[in-house]
């Protein structure tokens, strides 16, 4: 599939700010199964300095410094991308987990970074007793993984409002209900609980109209799913927890960290600006001839 | 071992010099010795913590007794730290860059991913890492039974400890001048010489020298006093966070003269709080936002690199031998004392079947002291072996060390110091020897306070030339005649400093005036009069409370409440404490004499308001000691203090602060009907030290005019209104260079203003009348000036306004009812 994206972020602050420096993960990531035809990002008032790295985790940093007093900040990030990533490998015919903890324990292969606690997906027992019936011991991962998938899914209710970035996973957890990143992280808590490596996926999934409605512009979200690691011969598979499915076609990856805090997709320091007003929207479209 | 006596009992040579000195001197003259150094170190060196600060009772102490190292014992042990520092380095630049060693299974990936000194900020997927990494080093070693010096702890990043080497010998020099004639240490000016030009040669090659800023936390850091001793020995400036702004991806100075570049910054704050941009959970007020985006693309040189401290991690003991022969193609000279990862295999078990003492320390934070294990451990460690690492202790080699009556053998830890530049690494001839009494931390970071020697490395017998690297060519130094660029945070605390020391200064000639009356058993209707009237700039000046004010004939309550102000946690005591700490912040522009007057003469008023009790004849002499303090700094401000710049901002601050408190005295004390203002006159003469010059011009005549004019608009009376704004006028035209500016014509205004205030009263047909109605008039005029406090502020010291971070907010949702289907 090929998608046309759209992201906005608006700031409006109540004072002028004087200063401002942001760092931006906006730019989809070049990657097997996601080609990148078109990526830009775009910014009012115009920067006076910007610079573009890769972190080191491989993901498209953009940096930008505004000197000039504002009122009001704006960032376009806009890409054409064509998706479709490999099928995953037959569950049944994927490796023991235990076989998999066992490889990424031993290993040297960057797995292993995204077996350690983090700050928003920390090591919590309750986390990894909540995934454990998924997997008893000899189960092939990917079929533990997508039962585990599945559970949250369904066990879990979608509600914004009611978590924030900052309510620890423990909380989700009695609480049975959050929004995407809150479900990403407790997955990747329960996964590295059990000694498998589980990173945190930012991006943007496709979204249709209730029957019967228009779509609406801008009414898409910043997205977040999991990347789970099946073994040293099979590798990573993206698994979206909030809507229970493997992501193939309809997920456009921008990064992947630890958590979000490794790449937040606009974050910033400024002085001055008093209280500000955030507003967000993104477009997802199937683009023509996709 | 012992490092003074060998086994047979002998004394080493390398003693012989240094002990003839010592023994020489006798039992009392080495008590004498050690007490003078212990007040060197309070008055003016690493221990001196000023009254009203934290970290009061504490400091490091130096012994009288050095530590001697022969030449040939410090050159090996010079190379082995040299290798070792570029062993650090290249393991740095791996796993900062390629991270081939954790492909290659030389190091275990999760004593890199799984640590938090791994900081990911400073690494870029398939870019080289950063350069500079290591500029400077340092190894914490113990020499054993067999004599070998091995490393407990590397220091890579916060590198702490040069400062109190270089204070150490300072001191030593003037109390043990016998010893180093005896035993001729080699100095250690050459070693700073060469670590200031090599920082020097970070920065760009362009006309002009580079600058370098020393970056520090600001005074509450432990070692506030090490960072300015050392900014001032490689004459690099003491910045703080707030002082720093990134523009157009360079680094700025905020300075009075405007932005000025920084090419190179020695940086002394915690890596993780450095850029509030790159760690969001980092204060955004405590950082510099996008310093690590500057250094990432070579605008600035940031030694050491951000991330250094990763190299500080215990673990990594146990596995740089093979580490070495992999990336050097060397073996290691200058070993680790016997360490294992917990996380290898049988690691475990080792440690639980061993019957020596085994330092136990998390592995992978530096920064820990870490402690002797015990089997109550076992059960902590087994739970997570691969956050830990085992030292096996050897029995520390020990060297006299002088008590304070005695000389007894004590352990020591030896510090070492090494920097880099184009030709290598370089040891200083010296360093620190931590005596281990028992409370001191085994490991870890240096501690705020401890017990210490300095080290002497003994000249070869033949004395060869020192060959330093050869002198960089730099441009020739303009020279400048200008206070050069002041950051305005400095300018902000001097014109502070210069404003509370005025205040303790009015405070205690009130609490004084007040106290000579009350001491009078049997006041006089006047005096009770004059005490109403001081009572009432007490309460003004927040020294007193409302109940305390007298009140049907009782001054009980007065001198009850003037006892209390005087007290450590009274107002006269806090005014101290704030004094105190802006004296700190400032410490950088001050000399050591300077700073030695300052501290003595406020540690001295506050001992006196201390014992002072609540006799009024001892409270008295306690305010004395608190306007010595003031005139100390007014003596030292004038004599020792490079005319313009610095001294300006506290000329400033405490002429503003004079004037203003000038006039609401007058105000006060002539607030009440015109046949009670002759003692209110007389109060206002006292106050403002006039008696003398008034009856020296009118000889016993109270008059309003001649007294208002003598206080108000006489400019050669130093305590007089026109005085001071005429010296602000003064100092704020020098500090702008403008030829127009609307705050000195607001001086200039006020100045004119005060002259016909007086001769308003001059015209009146009833002086005493027109006097009575002075006060509304006076309290105008205190608050113009207080406007003229808030156009220097916002003109001088605006550029310092905090940050603050934004964003951090989560993707929200997808709904779930418009999932794919």
């Amino acid at each position: 599939m090929m998608y046309w994206v759209r992201h906005i972020t608006a700031y409006a602050y109540d004072q002028p700010v004087d200063l401002a420096a942001h760092l931006l993960h906006l730019k989809p990531r070049a990657l097997p199964g996601q080609r990148v035809i078109h990526a830009r990002i775009r910014c009012q008032p115009a920067p006076d300095h910007a610079t573009e790295t890769h972190d080191h985790f491989g993901n498209a940093a953009t940096r930008i410094f505004i000197a000039a007093p504002h009122q009001h900040f704006e960032v376009t990030a806009e890409a054409l991308v064509e998706v479709n990533f490999a099928p995953p490998p037959q569950p049944e015919a994927t490796l023991p987990w235990d076989v998999v903890a066992d490889q990424a324990q031993r290993g040297c292969d960057e797995a292993t970074e995204y077996l350690h606690a983090s700050a928003h997906a920390p090591a919590l027992a309750e986390a990894a007793e909540f995934a454990r019936p998924c997997f008893p011991p000899g189960r092939p991962v990917l079929a533990a993984l997508l039962h585990l998938n599945e559970r949250i899914a369904t066990e879990f209710r979608f509600q914004a409002g009611v978590t924030s970035i900052s309510t620890p996973v423990e909380e989700v957890l009695r609480l049975r209900r959050g929004v995407c990143q809150d479900f990403t992280h407790l997955m990747i808590a329960a996964l590295r609980g059990l000694g498998l490596p589980a990173r945190y996926m930012s991006g943007y999934i496709r979204t249709r109209p209730l029957p019967g409605q228009e779509r609406r512009r801008g009414a898409d979200q910043s997205h977040a799913w999991v990347g789970a690691w099946l073994g040293e011969r099979d590798g990573w598979v993206g698994l979206d927890p909030t809507n229970g499915i493997v992501v193939r076609d309809e997920h456009v990856v921008i990064a992947w960290g630890r958590d979000f805090a490794d790449i937040s997709p606009l974050r910033g320091v400024i002085l001055g600006g008093g209280a500000h007003h955030l507003s967000v929207s993104v477009d997802l479209e199937p683009a023509e001839g996709g | 071992m012992d490092e003074m006596v060998d086994g047979a009992g002998r004394i080493r040579p390398h003693w012989r010099n240094l002990l003839g000195a010592v023994g020489g001197l006798g039992k009392p003259q080495l008590e004498e010795r050690a007490r003078r150094l212990q007040r060197a170190a309070e008055e003016e060196g690493i221990a001196s913590i000023l009254p009203g600060t934290k970290a009061a009772g504490m400091g490091w102490r130096c012994d009288p007794v050095p530590l001697p190292m022969p030449a040939a014992e410090f050159a090996t042990l010079e190379a082995g730290l040299a290798q070792r520092a570029r062993l650090l380095e290249a393991v740095l630049a791996d796993l900062y860059g390629p991270q081939t060693l954790l492909r290659l299974g030389l190091l275990p990936p999760m004593l890199v991913y799984g640590n938090p000194q791994f900081l990911r900020a400073s690494r870029r997927a398939n870019a080289p890492a950063p350069n500079p990494l290591l500029q400077l080093y340092a190894a914490e070693m113990l020499r054993g039974p067999d004599g070998q010096w091995r490393v407990m702890s590397d220091r890579a990043g916060l590198v702490s400890g040069m400062g109190h080497a270089m204070e150490n010998r300072r001191l030593m020099g003037q109390a043990m001048p016998e010893a180093f004639r005896a035993a001729k240490p080699r100095g250690l000016s050459i070693f700073f010489e060469l670590w200031q030009d090599s920082l020097q040669r970070l920065g760009p090659q362009r006309a002009g020298a580079p600058a370098v800023a020393l970056l520090s936390p600001g005074t509450a850091d432990p070692h506030w006093f090490e960072h300015v001793v050392l900014s001032r020995e490689i004459s690099a400036a003491l910045v703080e966070p707030g002082d720093l702004t990134v523009r157009g991806g360079a680094l700025f100075l905020k300075t009075l003269q405007g932005l000025q570049p920084i090419d190179v910054l020695l940086s002394r704050v915690e890596a993780n709080t450095l850029d509030p941009l790159e760690f969001p959970e980092a204060d955004a007020a405590g950082g510099v936002p996008g310093v690590l985006d500057a250094a990432r693309h070579g605008a600035l040189a940031l030694v050491n690199a951000p991330g250094a401290d990763l190299a500080e991690s215990p673990a990594l003991a146990a596995f740089l031998p093979a580490l070495c022969e992999h990336l050097l193609g060397e073996s290691l000279l200058l070993e680790s004392l016997p360490t294992l990862w917990l996380g290898s295999p049988g690691a475990m078990a080792q440690v639980l079947a061993a019957g020596e003492p085994i330092l136990i320390r998390p592995a992978m934070d530096g920064a820990a002291p870490g402690e002797v294990y015990t089997p109550a451990m076992a059960p902590r460690l087994e739970a997570a072996p691969g956050a830990w690492c085992a030292t096996w202790l050897p029995t520390a080699s020990v060297a006299p060390c002088f008590s304070g009556t005695a000389l007894a053998p004590l352990p020591l830890a030896l510090r070492l110091f090494a920097v880099s530049d184009d030709t290598g690494w370089h040891a200083m001839p010296g360093g620190l020897a931590r005596v281990l009494d028992g409370t001191a931390p085994m490991a870890g970071r240096l501690p705020r306070s401890g017990w210490c020697k300095d080290v002497w490395v003994l000249a070869e017998e033949e004395a060869l030339p020192i060959i330093g690297p050869a002198a960089q060519q730099l441009p020739p130094i303009a020279i400048r005649r200008n206070s050069g660029a002041i950051p305005s945070r400095v300018a902000d605390n001097l014109y502070w400093l210069g404003r509370y020391v005025e205040r303790l200064d009015r405070a205690a000639r009130l609490i004084r005036a007040t106290l000579t009356r009350l001491r009078r058993g049997a006041p006089l209707p006047r005096e009770i009069a004059e005490v109403a009237a001081l009572a009432r700039c007490l309460r003004e000046a927040g020294l007193i409370d409302a109940e305390a004010l007298p009140g049907g004939g009782s001054t009980t309550a007065l001198a009850a409440a003037l006892a209390h102000a005087a007290r450590p946690e009274g107002a006269v005591g806090q005014l101290q404490a704030r004094i105190a700490n802006l004296t700190e912040t400032v410490r950088d522009r001050l000399t050591d004499d300077m700073h030695a007057t300052f501290n003595l003469s406020l540690r001295a008023a506050r001992a006196a308001g201390e014992t002072a009790g609540t006799g009024l004849e001892s409270l008295s002499r306690a305010m004395v000691a608190n306007l010595r303090f003031a005139t100390a700094v007014a003596g030292v401000a004038s004599e020792n203090m490079v005319r313009g710049g610095g001294r300006l901002f506290l000329e400033l601050g405490r002429r503003l602060e004079r004037s203003q408190a000038v006039l609401a005295e007058i105000g006060l004390v002539l607030d009440q009907p015109p046949a009670r203002i002759e003692a209110g006159l007389r109060l206002v003469l006292e106050l403002c030290d006039s008696v003398i010059t008034y009856r020296s011009r009118y000889l016993a005549v109270l008059q309003p005019t001649p007294v208002l004019d003598l206080v108000l608009a006489d400019p050669s009376n130093p305590r007089g209104l026109a005085f001071q704004i005429s010296a602000i006028q003064a100092a704020l035209a020098e500090v702008s260079g403008l030829t127009e500016d609307p705050l000195v014509d607001e001086a200039g205004a006020l100045s004119r203003d005060a002259e016909a205030l007086v001769q308003s009263i001059l015209a009146s047909p009833e002086q005493a009348v027109a006097a009575a109605m002075l006060p509304p008039q006076l309290s105008e005029m205190a608050d113009r000036l207080g406007g003229l406090s808030d156009g220097v502020t916002r003109r001088y010291f605006a550029m310092l306004p905090v940050a603050r971070s934004l964003g951090l907010d989560g993707p929200v949702a997808v709904p779930a009812e418009v999932l794919p289907t």
